[in-house]
C-alpha cells in the first residue's frame, strides 16, 4: 500500500551521518535541507502488514523474539520500503560528488523509519483501544537470523504487494526497506528491545563508540 | 483478429491457498504431488469460460526452486500436463506462466541481464518441449527483466508471448516502469499481446488501460485483482459481480483478453463471461509517434529533442585515456553532467582502435543506465558491439547508423528489427556523401524503403542529412539544409544531425555552430546531436521554440534568462578564499582550482604543491575529523576540493609530458553480493587525494576478477569493504582466493559489520575503521 512521508526526523540524519555536536557550517546545513527535500520528494513508501493470531513456526527463531511475544495474543509482521527511485537518485548522486550522495542515504535510513512508525500508527488504529504494541524486531536483531527474511516476505507476498525482494545474499531490494515483527498485548509492554545490546551492529557501532545511541 | 474477448483464467495462488498451501511451500510443486488437484483448478476455469489456462509455472524458475529441491525439468513439463489434461476436449489452450525471477536484476538488485536471460531461457526451453501453446510472462515490474524473458522466449521457441506488468495508481510498476515505456518496448520486441495483472482492481486499473490503448495497436490483457487488499488479513475487497460489472468498461475500450489475478476464482470468470460474451469489441486507433524511452522516461520526438554527443572518444584524449584505463567514472561523469544541461538523449560511442568494443559497450550502456534515465543512442560501426549493446540496453534505443550501401542495411536493419530500436539512417553510400539535396534525398528515400521492408515502422526512421565543414565547403551547408527540408516534408521522417562539424576551422566556432543549428532546425531537424554544455547552442534552442510557438508564453526562456542561471561549480563569492588549505578544508572546489593554477604559474613546482599544501591541508582536516570538531560531510566536501586541485596538477603534468606522480597503486572494491558502496567510495575518493592511484572494481565484485587485477596489475595493497554479516563470507573468500594465488599482498578491510577481531580471524592483515585509518594503512604499506 503507498504512503505519504511528510517528514524526515533530521537529528537521526545527523547522527548516521555521524555528528557529534560540532558546529556545522550554514552551506553543509543548506545542502543537508536540499537532500532531505530530495528525499521527500523521490521516496515512494509502500507499506503491506499483516495481522497473524500467532508467529509461524519458522519465524520463531531464537529466543529474543519469544521473549518480545511472550505476553502476546496476535502478532504483526510488517515489510516496508522506499523505493527504486531514491536508489536511483543516490547513484546518480555518487557521480557527482560523494556528500551528497552520502546524506541522501542516511536521509533514506531515516525516512523508512518514519514510514515504519506511520505504518504502527495505522496498525495501533486498527487493532483497537486496549490494545498494546510491542518493539518492533526485525531479523537481524538479537538472535533472530536474517535467514528468516525469505519466508517473512513470502507471507506478506511482498515482492509482489510493494516491490521488495532479497538478493542471494540477503540484502533487501529497493536498499531503503524495513521488515518486522510485533505483538499486539492486552497489557502494556515494556521497551525492552530499544536496546543496543540486542543489535547486530553492537561490536562496531559507530554510535555507540561516540557514547550515544541510535534509539529514540 | 476476432473482435469477441478471449477469457483467460483466473488466481492460480489463491485457489490453491484455499486447499492449504501454506506460505513458504513452493505452489509448483503440487503439479507433481497433488496434480489432480491442480487438474482440478484448471477445469473449474475451463468450465467457467476460460480459453486459456495458465499452467502453475509462475515461479518454475532454477533461482526460485533452489531450495525446493525440483527442477524445472521435473516442475515444468508436470504443469503443462495438469493444464492439458484439463484442456482436453475442450478448445482452451495452455500458456507457460512466467513470473519474475525472485530477485531484482542490476543496477537495482545484483543479478546481471545475461543471467536473467539464462534462467529464462531454461524456462522457455522447458515450456516449448512440454507442448506449451503461448507463453504468458505476467506480474512483472522491471522492463529490463521482462526483455530478458521476452529474448529468452523469442530465440528459443516459436511460440506467442503475451506479456503483463504489475502497476500501481500513478501508472508506473514498482521499479517506476511506465505503461507507456513497455508499450514501446514490447512493441519493438515483437510480443504478441501486452497488458497488465495484479496489485489493482478492476476500478484502478481502468484509466492505466485506457492510457495504454492509447500508444499501442497491439492486442491488449487485462488480469485485475478482486480489488484492494484488507491490510490486516490480506482478504479481497469485491465480489464477482462487482468485478464483472467494471469489466464491461474494459470490453468498450477494446481489451482483447480477460481474466483475475489475486482473489479472483472460477466464479468471477464466469461472471465476467456473463456479463461481457456478447459485446463486439471495438477496433481500436492509436496515433503513432516517434518515442524513444527507458523504463521510467518516454522522450517523445514532438519537437527538438536534444542528443548530448560528448560519449565519444574521437579527438578527445581525455576521454580515450578514460576508455583505455577502464576509467568509467570519467564517462559517467559525462552522462551525468549531459543530462543537467538538458540533454534528451544521449549518443555513446566507445569506438577505440586496441578495444574489445562489444565488451566495452556492454560495459558503459550498463553503467549509464544505473545513474541517468535518458533513453541511449549506440553509435558504432561494428555490427557487433552495435549488437552487444542492443541486448543489454533498457528501454528503446537509436542505433546509430546505418547508410544506404546495400550491405549495411542487409546487415544492421535485421538488428533494429528483433530489438526494437529506432535507426538513424546516413544520407550516404557506397559513393560518399552526394553534393546535391536531391541526392542525399534518393538516398533517405531507400533507406526508408529498406527499413519497411524489415517491418520497422515509419516513425522509427530517422535521417542523418550530413553537415560539411564550411570552412572547406562553402556551398554544400544549403544542401544540407535543403535535403533535411525534402525527407520532413515529402518523407514525414524526423531529422538527425551532428551540428558541430560545420564550424570545424573557423575561428569563435560557436557562432556558426548556433547559427546554422537555428537554420537547421527551421528546416526539419529535430534531433541535433550537439553538446548540451555550450550555452550557445542551447540558446540557439531556447529562442527557435519561442520563435515557433512550441516554448508557450516563452516561460521556459524567461526562466532561463531569469538573472544568474545555476552552474555546477559555486562561483567564487566576493570573500573567496585566499590560500590553498583554506579552499580545501572549506570545501572550496572552484577556489582550489584557481589557487592550485596561480601557484603553479608563480613557479610552485607540482611536488611541492602535493607534498607542500596539499597532504598538510588534507592532513589537518583529518585531525579535525578524527576529533570531532568537524563531521563526515566536510570531510568529503574537503576531499572534493582537494580533488579539483589535483585535477589541476595532473593536467599540467601531462602538458608537461611527465609521467603522471603515483605514490603507489592499490584496489578497493565491495565484495560479491555487496551492493553498499558509499563508504567504499568514499574511501577511494581520499586515497586519490593522497596521491594513490586507485583501481577501484566497483560493487558485487566477485573474488576471480580481485585476484586477476591484482596479479595482472601487480597491485600490493587491496581494500575490500562489505556492510552486511551475510557478505562478510564472500569477504572471508575473497582473502582466501587472494592468499591461494601466492600472490604477494596486504589486504585491509572496512565496513559496518567488521570489527579488528574478525578482521585478524578471516585473515586481513589490517582493519580500518574509516578513510582516515585507510589512509594511514596505505603509507604504512606504500608509503
Amino acid at each position: 500500500m503507498a504512503m505519504t512521508l511528510t517528514e524526515i526526523n533530521r537529528a537521526e540524519v545527523l547522527q548516521y551521518l555521524g555528528w557529534r555536536g560540532s558546529e556545522i557550517p550554514p552551506e553543509v546545513n543548506a545542502q543537508l535541507d536540499g537532500c532531505l527535500q530530495e528525499t521527500l520528494t523521490l521516496a515512494s513508501p509502500r507499506v503491506v502488514w499483516r495481522l497473524l493470531p500467532v508467529l509461524p513456526g519458522g519465524l520463531r527463531v531464537g529466543d529474543d523474539i519469544q521473549a518480545l511475544l511472550s505476553e502476546s495474543t496476535q502478532c504483526v509482521l510488517i515489510a516496508a520500503t522506499l523505493g527504486n527511485a531514491l536508489e536511483t537518485a543516490i547513484r546518480r548522486a555518487q557521480v557527482r560528488g560523494l556528500t551528497r550522495a552520502l546524506m541522501l542515504d542516511c536521509c533514506g535510513s531515516a525516512a523508512i523509519e518514519s514510514v515504519c512508525d506511520a505504518a504502527e500508527a495505522e496498525i495501533r488504529a486498527a487493532v483497537g483501544e486496549g490494545k498494546h504494541l510491542t518493539d518492533r524486531f526485525s531479523p537481524g536483531y538479537g538472535d533472530l537470523p536474517l535467514s528468516v527474511q525469505p519466508l517473512l516476505l513470502d507471507i506478506l507476498d511482498a515482492p509482489r504487494r510493494i516491490g521488495l525482494t532479497l538478493t542471494p545474499t540477503g540484502i533487501m531490494t529497493p536498499r531503503k526497506s524495513v521488515t518486522a515483527i510485533l505483538g499486539i498485548a492486552d497489557t502494556p509492554q515494556p521497551r525492552r528491545f530499544r536496546g543496543c545490546a540486542y543489535c547486530s551492529m553492537f561490536e562496531n557501532c559507530a554510535y555507540r563508540k561516540a557514547g550515544k545511541s541510535c534509539g529514540k | 483478429m476476432e473482435n469477441k474477448i478471449t477469457y483467460l483464467d483466473g488466481a492460480m495462488g489463491t485457489m490453491l491457498q484455499k486447499g492449504g498451501l501454506q506460505p513458504g511451500h513452493c505452489p509448483e510443486a503440487l503439479c507433481l504431488t497433488d496434480p489432480d488437484c491442480v487438474a482440478a483448478i484448471h477445469r473449474a476455469y475451463i468450465g467457467a469460460g476460460s480459453r486459456i489456462a495458465y499452467a502453475n509455472t509462475f515461479g518454475a524458475n532454477r533461482y526460485k526452486l533452489a531450495e525446493t529441491g525440483y527442477s524445472v525439468a521435473q516442475l515444468i513439463p508436470a504443469a503443462v500436463a495438469c493444464a492439458r489434461a484439463a484442456c482436453a476436449g475442450t478448445d482452451a489452450r495452455v500458456a507457460l506462466d512466467v513470473g519474475p525471477v525472485g530477485q531484482l536484476l542490476e543496477p537495482y538488485g545484483t543479478l546481471p541481464f545475461e543471467e536473467a536471460y539464462d534462467i529464462y531461457r531454461e524456462v522457455m526451453e522447458a515450456g516449448a518441449a512440454a507442448g506449451a501453446d503461448l507463453i504468458a510472462i505476467e506480474t512483472m515490474t522491471d522492463l529490463y527483466e521482462v526483455k530478458a524473458a521476452v529474448l529468452a522466449a523469442k530465440e528459443h521457441t516459436t511460440l506467442p508471448v503475451f506479456v503483463t506488468m504489475t502497476f500501481e495508481e500513478n501508472g508506473r510498476t514498482f521499479t517506476g516502469c511506465t505503461v507507456e515505456a513497455m508499450a514501446a518496448v514490447l512493441e519493438g520486441l515483437g510480443v504478441d499481446a501486452v497488458g497488465m495483472n495484479c496489485s489493482l482492481g478492476p476500478r484502478e486499473l481502468y484509466p492505466i488501460a485506457e492510457r495504454l490503448c492509447a500508444v499501442t495497436d497491439l492486442p491488449i490483457i487485462v488480469k485485475a485483482n478482486a480489488g484492494l487488499p484488507d491490510p490486516a488479513t490480506g482478504a479481497y475487497s469485491i465480489t464477482a459481480d462487482e468485478f464483472a460489472a467494471e469489466m464491461v468498461r474494459f470490453a468498450a475500450l477494446g481489451v482483447a483478453y480477460m481474466g483475475g489475478c489475486c482473489g479472483t476464482d472460477p466464479d468471477f470468470i464466469a461472471k465476467i463471461v456473463e456479463k461481457t460474451q456478447n459485446i463486439t469489441i471495438p477496433a481500436r486507433t492509436t496515433t503513432r509517434k516517434s518515442v524513444v524511452c527507458t523504463p521510467t522516461n518516454v522522450v517523445t520526438i514532438d519537437g527538438v529533442r536534444i542528443i548530448g554527443e560528448r560519449i565519444n572518444p574521437t579527438g578527445k584524449k581525455r576521454f580515450r585515456q578514460a576508455l583505455m584505463e577502464n576509467d568509467l567514472d570519467y564517462i559517467l561523469a559525462q552522462a551525468v553532467e549531459q543530462a543537467d544541461a538538458g540533454a534528451h538523449i544521449l549518443d555513446v560511442n566507445v569506438g577505440l582502435p586496441g578495444i574489445d568494443e562489444p565488451e566495452m559497450m556492454v560495459r558503459v550502456v550498463k553503467a549509464i543506465q544505473s545513474v541517468t534515465d535518458l533513453p541511449l543512442q549506440l553509435d558504432s560501426s561494428d555490427p557487433a558491439a552495435m549488437e552487444a549493446g542492443l541486448r543489454v540496453v533498457s528501454g528503446k534505443a537509436i542505433i546509430n547508423s546505418v547508410n544506404g550501401e546495400q550491405a549495411v542495411l542487409d546487415r544492421i536493419l535485421p538488428l533494429a528489427k528483433k530489438y526494437g530500436a529506432a535507426v538513424v539512417g546516413l544520407a550516404m553510400d557506397a559513393g560518399g556523401i552526394p553534393p546535391t539535396a536531391e541526392g542525399r534525398f534518393a538516398i533517405a528515400e531507400r533507406i526508408l524503403s529498406e527499413a519497411l521492408k524489415h517491418g520497422i515502422r515509419k516513425e522509427d526512421v530517422f535521417i542523418d542529412c550530413l553537415t560539411l565543414t564550411v570552412s572547406a565547403e562553402q556551398d554544400k551547408a544549403v544542401e544540407t539544409l535543403k535535403a533535411m527540408q525534402m525527407v520532413r516534408d515529402r518523407l514525414g521522417l524526423h531529422c538527425v544531425l551532428g551540428v558541430s562539424n560545420i564550424s570545424f576551422g573557423l575561428p569563435a566556432r560557436g557562432k556558426i555552430t548556433a547559427g546554422f543549428l537555428t537554420l537547421a532546425m527551421a528546416h526539419g531537424l529535430d534531433l541535433p546531436i550537439i553538446n548540451p554544455s555550450a550555452q550557445s547552442v542551447m540558446d540557439a534552442i531556447l529562442v527557435y521554440n519561442v520563435l515557433y510557438h512550441v516554448d508557450k508564453g516563452a516561460a521556459a526562456y524567461i526562466a532561463a534568462n531569469a538573472g544568474e542561471t545555476s552552474s555546477a561549480a559555486p562561483a567564487a563569492a566576493p570573500g573567496a578564499a585566499h590560500d590553498l588549505p583554506y579552499a580545501v578544508a572549506k570545501g572550496l572546489g572552484a577556489d582550489a582550482r584557481r589557487l592550485t593554477r596561480a601557484l603553479l604559474d608563480a613557479g610552485t613546482s607540482e611536488n611541492d604543491l602535493i607534498n607542500g599544501e596539499l597532504i598538510p591541508a588534507l592532513d589537518a582536516v583529518g585531525t579535525r575529523f578524527e576529533k570531532g570538531e568537524i563531521f563526515l560531510p566536510q570531510l568529503i566536501n574537503a576531499a572534493g576540493a582537494a580533488q579539483e586541485a589535483f585535477d589541476v596538477i595532473k593536467a599540467a603534468i601531462a602538458d608537461k609530458g611527465a609521467p603522471p606522480v603515483s605514490k603507489g597503486k592499490l584496489i578497493v572494491a565491495t565484495v560479491k553480493g555487496d551492493i553498499h558502496d558509499i563508504g567504499k567510495n568514499i574511501v577511494k575518493t581520499i586515497l586519490e587525494n593522497y596521491g594513490y592511484t586507485v583501481l577501484d572494481l566497483g560493487r558485487d565484485v566477485p573474488p576471480e576478477t580481485i585476484v586477476e587485477t591484482a596479479v595482472r596489475e601487480d597491485v600490493r595493497l587491496i581494500g575490500l569493504s562489505a556492510l552486511m554479516t551475510t557478505t562478510l563470507g564472500s569477504m572471508r573468500q575473497t582473502i582466501e582466493a587472494l592468499r591461494a594465488s601466492g600472490h604477494a599482498c596486504k589486504i585491509w578491510v572496512g565496513g559496518a559489520v567488521l570489527t579488528p577481531d574478525y578482521a585478524r580471524q578471516i585473515g586481513a592483515d589490517y582493519y580500518a575503521r574509516d578513510a582516515k585509518e585507510s589512509v594511514d594503512i596505505a603509507r604504512e604499506v606504500l608509503g
